[in-house]
């Protein structure tokens, strides 16, 4: 073996550009928000005070933050509950088509190529109370219309589904990708031994494809935690404040009011849920999924 | 082996040639920045060059849209002159929404230290937060040396300790504009006192058309109407007082006032589920006839005079103040000048750039620039123009109505966003959607208000 690969500092030398990239983008920044999360900087000043923890106490103590929690276990549950299920079945019914596969696929990843602003303008015309698509569907059931996005009722569902057809189509692909990955001659032994498609689906494909399952519900939970574009196009958090989730909630009460150490403080919450929320999964249920081996 | 030392000894060099490169100081840009007028050293003393080296700067506007064509128009005009008058200018445009820049952009830029050399700004609180910390360039000499200085309506927005740092590039009021085709159709007559006003909306609503255009998703929108209903009941003084703690907002006057938007929202004198409404849409129900009043800015003019906005609506929008609780009352309008542009303090370190600054001042606030301002685009000049100059640059019968609501002004006031804290404008807007949603009524949002306007104060 050459002399070079044997020192330390070789190897070292190789990880060094890759830790200061590492370093300068994530670590850093993130000092830097905990930092400033403890002042009351205005945002532009060049001088910041130290005020604590009052900014985390002023979020805890507020009822609007804790609505805006609320929106984004909304977001997760939304997505693990219904998405999720729907990304398998649609999954699982693309696999196996016969025809037209290419289509299929290429229709349902078509909206996560798509920009959400064009999205949140595309389904502002179809929740529109007047002339949108949804009511004139159920104006023929007689259904009265339904203001989707003014009615704090409504506006919450409104933009989850939204943001499920969103994303729905590329999680749908990744899984599709597991499922066409496994290998045909366990489907068509379990054909030989007379089990049905169903079954096949349940007992053979399903389990095999869980890992990715797991990923994209990893990928949803952290999506759901940091969404906010697609809030911002479709109700700019509104009808007063009921579709806020935590980074609307920044945006309204900090970095437009120049609270920026408090926004800082707020985005450190978001993190940290976000960090509880994704280890408990990976060590509660991720874990046991990991490894398949046919 | 010595094939490879070469080989690394090579790619050190390239390496380190292009680190030294990287952190090398671009000496080009050093003369670049030279003084226009400074004489070039040449072997004749007499012959005095001028620096036409290319140099560029940046006017983030935010002149977007149909609805803000002609004063786009105008902002390329004043770009060419500047362009023709100093050497080697070359003026870059960043055009960028108006919210998205004073509320993000602007402030990120601002954060980092680096705002473009001219941008559209809002005169307070912000221009006064940029101002204080010395990001904004100080304009009073360059005002005094223009002459132009005392010809400003006000410059109090752009003001900070005695020092100007912005300039209007217009002025507005608030008030209703209606469909006068309606109103002469149905025998209804421009309102003298707010009882009158509910009068004609009820006249309306039982005609089967929604009194008043509103869109709530954003709530400056609401709250114009908020703003000059308390500004009626509790005084136009109020809300100064508010940021000082002399007056509150619990204070019952204003209650009463808010109570009155909550009463006409309850009555169904605004469209149905207009909070999830954008501003565009509420100019729509206007020009298709859905609603026949709407409060706005009188920079709305523009929209209801354009063929191309308003259709068949040209012609048949009309203009008054929101009237007084009682008849007789003076008129008590929201009339301001808090939009226009403000300038990098670090044009002050570049000569070239100072004089293109000066220059592009010195072009865009005269007296042919306000009136065709008015005349084109409908806003009210921001500088002193008699109202007769007024009514003979533009026969329009919309400015004329909108002149004619200026020279009815008893006590203006600006707007409240310009004189309390962005938190308690946060607390504000969020407060008035919920009042328009029926979660809370007028005293409990203004509990919440004041109690935003109490840390405000608290926080220097």
């Amino acid at each position: 073996m050459n002399k070079a690969l044997k020192s330390p500092l070789t190897y070292i030398l190789f990880i060094l550009p890759a830790f200061i990239l590492f370093l300068g983008f994530f670590i850093y920044p993130i000092f830097t928000a905990v930092n400033n999360s403890l002042t009351s900087w205005n945002g532009i000043s060049k001088t910041m005070t130290y005020i604590g923890l009052d900014n985390y106490v002023t979020a805890f103590n507020d009822i609007a933050f804790w609505k805006s929690v609320r929106n984004n276990v909304y977001f997760i549950f939304f997505s693990c509950l219904v998405q999720v299920p729907l990304i398998v079945i649609f999954s699982l019914l693309i696999a196996n088509v016969k025809r037209l596969k290419g289509l299929y696929k290429t229709a349902v990843f078509m909206p996560s190529i798509m920009s959400t602003a064009v999205i949140g303008i595309l389904w502002g015309f179809i929740y529109n109370p007047d002339f949108g698509l949804l009511n004139e569907l159920l104006g023929v059931f007689g259904v009265e219309p339904i203001y989707w996005l003014s009615d704090k009722k409504w506006a919450m569902i409104s933009i989850l589904i939204t943001n499920a057809w969103q994303w729905t189509g590329f999680y749908i692909i990744m899984v599709l990708a597991a499922i066409l990955a496994i290998p045909k001659e366990l489907d068509e032994a379990a054909a030989i031994d007379g089990a049905t498609g169903f079954q096949r689906a349940v007992k053979i494909t399903l389990p095999l494809i869980m890992p990715i399952v797991s990923v994209v519900i990893m990928l949803s939970v952290a999506g759901a935690m940091k969404a906010a574009d697609i809030i911002l196009v479709m109700t700019k958090g509104g009808p007063a404040g009921s579709t806020d989730v935590m980074a609307t909630y920044m945006i309204r009460y900090a970095i437009t009011s120049f609270r920026h150490g408090f926004g800082n403080s707020i985005a450190i919450l978001i993190f940290v849920f976000t960090m509880i929320i994704t280890v408990l999964y990976q060590v509660l249920i991720a874990k046991r999924t990991e490894r398949i081996e046919y | 082996m010595k094939k490879k030392s070469l080989l690394l000894l090579m790619s050190l060099i390239f390496v380190a040639s292009a680190v030294v490169t990287g952190c090398g100081k671009n000496n080009n840009t050093e003369k670049e920045s030279a003084p226009t007028t400074e004489p070039a050293k040449t072997n004749n003393a007499a012959e005095v060059k001028v620096n036409d080296e290319p140099f560029e700067i940046t006017i983030r506007h935010t002149q977007v849209g149909e609805a803000k064509k002609f004063r786009l128009a105008m902002l390329e005009d004043v770009v060419k002159q500047t362009e023709a008058a100093v050497p080697g200018l070359k003026i870059k445009l960043d055009a960028v929404d108006s919210e998205v820049n004073r509320k993000e952009k602007l402030r990120g830029e601002m954060a980092a230290g680096k705002p473009p050399e001219v941008f559209d700004v809002f005169g307070s609180p912000d221009a006064a937060l940029y101002a204080k910390e010395g990001l904004m360039l100080d304009l009073t000499s360059i005002l005094n040396d223009l002459g132009i200085k005392e010809k400003f309506n006000t410059l109090a927005p752009f003001t900070y300790e005695d020092k100007i740092y912005g300039l209007p590039i217009g002025g507005s009021i608030e008030g209703y504009f209606y469909n006068k085709e309606y109103f002469e159709q149905k025998g209804l007559k421009v309102p003298t006192t707010i009882a009158e006003l509910e009068q004609v909306a009820e006249a309306i609503k039982a005609d089967g058309k929604i009194p008043f255009a509103q869109s709530s998703k954003d709530a400056w929108i609401p709250l114009m109407t908020t703003n000059n209903l308390w500004s009626y009941y509790a005084g136009a003084d109020i809300t100064y007082g508010f940021k000082t703690g002399a007056t509150k907002w619990t204070d019952p006057n204003v209650v009463k006032a808010v109570a009155k938007h909550e009463e006409w929202v309850e009555k169904g004198y605004y469209k149905k589920g207009e909070l999830g409404f954008e501003y565009a849409d509420m100019r729509n129900q206007v020009i298709t006839g859905e609603a026949i009043m709407m409060m706005d800015g009188s920079w709305a003019n523009s929209v209801f005079r354009d063929p191309a906005q308003a259709g068949d609506m040209v012609g048949k929008i009309g203009y008054f103040n929101m009237p007084p609780v009682n008849a007789g009352d003076p008129i008590i309008v929201m009339q301001d000048a808090n939009n226009g542009y403000g300038f990098s303090s670090a044009v002050a370190e570049d000569p070239r750039k100072l004089q293109a600054v000066t220059e592009f001042i010195k072009n865009m606030w005269t007296d042919e620039m306000q009136l065709r301002g008015l005349k084109e685009d409908g806003v009210l000049p921001a500088m002193k123009i008699s109202l007769d100059q007024m009514k003979a640059t533009s026969d329009d019968a919309l400015m004329q109505d909108i002149f004619k609501a200026v020279s009815e002004i008893g006590t203006s006031f600006p707007a409240f966003d310009a004189l309390v804290q962005a938190e308690v404008n946060t607390a504000l807007s969020m407060g008035i959607q919920q009042v328009i949603g029926g979660e809370f009524d007028a005293a409990k949002m203004l509990e919440n208000v004041q109690a935003a306007q109490e840390a405000a104060n608290a926080t220097k």
